[in-house]
């Protein structure tokens, strides 16, 4: 599995953990009576924080995932280094596990090309078909006269479950692969 | 209507006539990552013209040796 897969899985997996978190923190506060249906203020407060707490979430389980990944690449260093001595009776040439080998391997694998970016795009027109069709649900919604705070989580919902959406559609790609045109 | 056409590829072939090259040399010398060659040599990705040219200008061959059409019917 390349590197572009493994950041998807740990980016969907996020995305997934911070909507279910929200989905607790919000029925809670329903159940127990803080957040009324019309209470604007409080599901706008609560959506911004979870986007704040979302954005902050994803930049540290990035750097996480950057921080093993390279732990990984110098275990692999290490275990094939020892192969070479112990069965091949010689040492490599180059110390796979030295600081400049796995910055080298880790730029090697995050190098996004134009196969990189048909995927994206093309994930990426599936995430927005969802975010758009869930934002016109959630006008919907006010139409047929639900609460506003329906309309908000609607919404809300939508964009987090068109970006997973995205990132499922990239995998697919990434293994089915892809056709220009 | 246009005729579909199926691109094959000798990638495999010229790498092992280039000394074994791996598809991670490939990929540096081509400027793609190593993920778009493996694509590329197991016909899950049609390169764009550019990416083509680099191709067979890393192996030192025409486009042309590196990759072939079929049409089908």
């Amino acid at each position: 599995m390349s590197y572009k897969e493994k950041q998807t899985i740990v980016s969907i997996l996020s995305g997934l953990m911070l909507l279910v978190i929200y989905s607790f923190y919000a029925l809670s506060k329903v159940q127990s009576g803080v957040a009324a249906p019309d209470d604007m203020k409080f599901w706008a407060t609560a959506i911004l924080t979870f986007i704040v707490i979302g954005i902050v979430a994803m930049i540290i389980i990035q750097i996480i995932f950057h921080i093993l990944l390279s732990i990984s690449i110098a275990v692999k260093g290490e275990v094939q280094k020892e192969i070479h001595k112990k069965i091949l009776k010689h040492e490599t040439q180059n110390d796979p596990c030295n600081e400049q080998s796995i910055e080298k391997t880790i730029a090697l694998e995050m190098v996004e090309d134009e196969m990189d970016k048909l995927i994206e795009l093309k994930a990426m027109r599936v995430g927005f078909v969802i975010a758009g069709t869930g934002f016109v649900l959630s006008l919907i919604s006010l139409v047929l006269d639900y609460s506003p705070a329906v309309m908000l989580n609607i919404a809300f919902f939508s964009f987090g479950i068109g970006s997973m959406i995205e990132g499922i559609i990239k995998l697919f790609y990434y293994k089915r692969g892809i056709q220009n045109g | 209507m246009a005729k579909k056409l199926e691109i094959k590829n000798n990638i495999r072939t010229l790498r092992f006539f280039a000394g074994e090259m791996t598809q991670q040399q490939l990929a540096e010398k081509a400027g793609a990552s190593r993920q778009t060659i493996m694509a590329i040599e197991a016909g899950k990705y049609s390169p764009s013209l550019d990416l083509a040219f680099r191709i067979a200008v890393a192996f030192g061959v025409k486009i042309d040796d590196v990759f072939e059409y079929e049409v089908i019917e």
